[in-house]
């Protein structure tokens, strides 16, 4: 009989991290490689930016943009004071959570891992935004989602 | 930067997804809006030859190295102790020997004795100087070199002597420690004498080789010969020490090369000498109080302490020696001989000679003279970088090469440091004359720019620390005085000449950079205007080839005023090649100058000066773009073949005003995308004009 691995066995081969260019993203990365070390996994980080209706697909959006590509290079500066290598993918999409489930399954990634902002919407209920549940409820593979810490003034 | 695009489907139509490609990652990587951090692939070679050279490199000297990479150890005090004090304590392998050289000139019964209160004097004077030094470290926890003190306290040109006294001591201290550490291992196998020169060869380059790869004082490697000399030749002395209290002392028989006891008589000024011989000893004890940074927190505070177990250590060994060699009736080596050193005799004589105790001090001694050494590899290229970036030496020592060493500093030193080694013939007893003065004229001008440290700080207790410095200041100022009028004939006036040469030097290449820099300088309030200078373009040809046609449109695509210059000795082939620049090249005026002297660079520069002069007075001086044909080779070799008369033109016309010389490079890589006009002749001196 099969053993059932543990919970906290993070054990993969290849993991997608997806980064948006926001404060979580050197801590997920950090958490990405350190994961990685230990079973060897490959690592690959995709940004993506968004396309609006009103531009084709393949405008010249993001490859003209210093920030996109500063994102992705500062992910693997983190990666490299980590002594890990990490593969970058920059993607135009219409919707990021799509693109980050069709990008892990082309890459038949183990773990697709996100970086979730801690925010409030007006009222006071947490916000968790469109892409984490899109990409929870559609990913084939595991994913794994770093909230940021609530910052003082919340929980003080 | 802009990268290709590549669309990928999605599970749904709305799901597709364009892949842009990142063609800058393999080469820089963005820090900021408009800022790029070159990666290493970014200044890896392109070609076959320059990847071989770059492996070459990499298999000596280690791979290049990042800025992030540079290791800043911070040194405890035993550490500390072992990486500074390799240059000061290695000196007492030799210091005693110098003063024996000295008294043993005098037949004079019991002259010798006198090495025992000369040694004691300088001992003295190694406490004032390490108090001295003490407060320095307290006043420049940041580093208080020699040349940065005088030149804050004092005045730059007092800075300067001291860079130039300490840049001689470095070098003197990589000969002076490389040829003792040949003697000491010759006292162990007297037929490598023969060989020293190759020795200190050998030695010098691997040292070189291991700091242009980046080796730094790396404690451990320090600390294990240094206390292990250390260790031996405090037990050396204690055994010395301990039979002569129990009179059980047995004079040694002079070895066959011992000098023999000279003539002259017991003078203050042999006395004197013998003094100024021994002060060697001092050398290097300022090595802590340069490299106070390195020390953990509280720095300034470890790197006194250090500084006294170091002089205190010195001290014992350096009289302890001078006492048993002294009991033992060790006499030196002639000149030359490939006698043993004193060091070796009194080891010897507490040890017993050839024995593994033996050897092994032998060995440790050779090894922290090579250590000693070594501290100058990396002192000499970090004040020579200093200096250039104050701008008094050239700016290419303030490079730092692919494994962040000063590769040019070292290079400089390792040349410099076997050259004397080769015009000395490696007799350390021919250099010391050259090494104490640089000693002490830092020493002087470091503690007279204590003196007004203090004054100007006031801090707590200034008048008790300015009088420590004032005193010291006196006492090596005395000493400098001393050495070099007693040593001013054995070599010493060659270190007399060169510090004012150095200073002049210095002060040389400093001029020159601020007038350049003056020249250079734009004003705040200058707004850089529209060009406004007409331009015409001038293509010398050498013939109707690919690349004059590549040349030729460059021209055109900087000015609307291009013509081309054919010169030739042949009228019959001038005569021709017009024919076929008009039918091929039309709208570009071809000027033919017939050469009959078969000159070709001088008839070019004429004819420029000529338009010049044709040019309306009272119009501004237009700027003149002289493109040049260049026909890019594909192989090393190949380069020998071409382009020689390009280089030439492009030499002569370099300084030329209103002139900017322009290379159109082509390409055989462009044949395919070129469009060759039919019939055209591609034979010939294809790239030179």
């Amino acid at each position: 009989m099969k053993a059932v691995p543990e919970p906290s066995q993070h054990s993969f081969h290849r993991a997608v991290v997806a980064v948006n260019g926001g404060p979580s993203d050197a801590r997920i990365v950090q958490a990405a490689c350190e994961l990685a070390r230990t079973t060897k996994g490959k690592l690959t980080a995709v940004h993506v930016v968004e396309v609006g209706w009103n531009l084709p697909l393949d405008a010249d959006v993001a490859g003209r943009s210093e920030e996109a590509q500063r994102v992705l290079d500062l992910v693997e500066a983190t990666a490299e004071t980590e002594r890990m290598t990490i593969e970058t993918i920059l993607l135009q999409a219409r919707d990021v959570g799509a693109a980050l489930v069709d990008e892990a399954s082309e890459r038949e990634a183990d773990v697709l891992i996100l970086g979730l902002p801690y925010r409030k919407r007006f009222g006071g209920d947490f916000a968790i935004g469109r892409t984490v549940p899109y990409v929870l409820k559609n990913a084939a593979c595991a994913v794994m989602v770093i909230r940021e810490p609530m910052a003082e003034e919340l929980t003080g | 930067m802009i990268g290709g695009r590549r669309p990928l489907p999605g599970r749904k139509l709305a799901d597709r997804r364009v892949r842009v490609e990142r063609p800058h990652t393999p080469f820089f990587r963005y820090t900021g809006p408009g800022q790029l951090v070159a990666k290493q692939a970014a200044s890896a070679p392109t070609t076959s030859a320059g990847r071989a050279w770059a492996r070459i490199r990499a298999l000596v000297f280690g791979r290049p190295l990042a800025n992030i990479e540079e290791i800043g150890e911070r040194l405890t005090k035993k550490k500390a102790l072992a990486i500074f004090s390799s240059d000061a304590i290695s000196s007492s392998a030799y210091a005693t020997e110098e003063i024996l050289r000295i008294l043993i000139l005098s037949g004079a019964a019991g002259a010798l004795t006198y090495s025992i209160g000369v040694s004691v004097a300088i001992a003295v004077l190694l406490t004032v100087v390490s108090l001295s030094y003490r407060q320095v470290c307290r006043a420049y926890p940041h580093g208080g070199g020699a040349y940065a003190v005088a030149r804050e306290n004092l005045a730059p040109v007092f800075g300067l002597i001291a860079a130039a006294a300490l840049l001689i001591d470095y070098v003197m201290t990589v000969a002076v420690s490389t040829a003792s550490a040949i003697q000491q291992l010759q006292s162990i196998y007297q037929p490598l004498y023969a060989y020293r020169i190759e020795i200190a060869f050998v030695s010098i380059a691997l040292i070189t080789i291991g700091n242009l790869r980046g080796l730094r004082e790396s404690g451990n490697i320090f600390a294990v010969p240094t206390y292990v000399f250390v260790g031996l030749a405090l037990l050396i002395v204690g055994i010395g020490v301990s039979r002569i209290v129990g009179g059980t002392v047995v004079p040694l028989p002079p070895q066959p090369e011992a000098i023999a006891p000279g003539a002259g008589v017991l003078s203050v000024f042999l006395l004197l000498r013998a003094f100024a011989g021994g002060s060697v000893a001092l050398t290097g004890v300022e090595a802590i109080a340069n490299g106070v940074p390195a020390f953990k927190p509280p720095e300034s505070k470890n790197a006194a302490n250090t500084m006294t177990s170091m002089s205190l250590l010195l001290g014992v060994i350096f009289i302890g020696v001078t006492i048993v060699a002294h009991a033992f009736a060790v006499v030196p080596s002639v000149d030359n001989s490939g006698g043993p050193t004193v060091i070796a005799l009194v080891a010897g004589s507490a040890l017993g000679a050839g024995g593994p105790m033996f050897v092994a001090f032998q060995v440790a001694t050779a090894l922290i003279l090579f250590l000693a050494a070594n501290t100058s590899f990396n002192a000499f290229p970090r004040l020579a970088a200093i200096l250039a970036e104050d701008g008094y030496m050239p700016r290419q020592f303030s490079f730092r090469g692919d494994r962040l060493a000063y590769s040019w500093g070292i290079v400089l030193l390792a040349a410099i440091a076997f050259g004397l080694l080769l015009a000395f013939n490696g007799d350390t007893h021919a250099l010391i004359p050259l090494y104490s003065v640089g000693v002490f004229v830092c020493f002087t001008l470091s503690q007279a720019g204590m003196v007004r440290h203090w004054f100007l700080a006031r801090d707590s207790g200034w008048w008790w620390r300015a009088a420590v410095n004032a005193f010291g200041g006196v006492l090596t100022l005395v000493v400098l005085a001393v050495v070099l009028s007693v040593k001013f004939a054995d070599g010493a006036y060659l270190v007399a000449i060169l510090i004012p040469v150095q200073v002049a030097l210095f002060l040389f290449i400093n001029r020159q950079y601020r007038t350049s820099a003056r020249h250079l300088a734009i004003g705040p309030d200058y707004v850089v205007p529209a060009p406004h200078r007409e331009e015409r373009a001038v293509v010398p040809v050498p013939g109707l080839t690919r690349a004059v046609v590549q040349a030729v449109n460059v021209a055109r695509s900087i000015s609307d005023d291009v013509r081309a210059v054919y010169i030739s000795n042949d009228a019959e082939e001038t005569a021709a090649m017009r024919a076929r620049w008009e039918r091929q090249v039309p709208g570009v005026p071809l000027v033919l100058v017939e050469s009959p002297y078969r000159a070709l660079v001088g008839p070019l520069l004429a004819y420029l000066d000529i338009l010049d002069r044709a040019w309306p007075p009272d119009r501004e001086e237009p700027i003149t773009f002289v493109v040049i044909p260049e026909y890019v080779a594909r192989h090393w070799w190949e380069r020998i073949l071409y382009n020689q008369s390009a280089k030439r033109l492009r030499t002569v016309l370099l300084g030329r005003p209103h002139t900017v010389v322009v290379n159109a490079p082509y390409r055989r890589e462009e044949e395919g995308r070129f469009e060759p006009t039919h019939g055209s002749d591609v034979g010939g001196d294809v790239g030179g004009a």
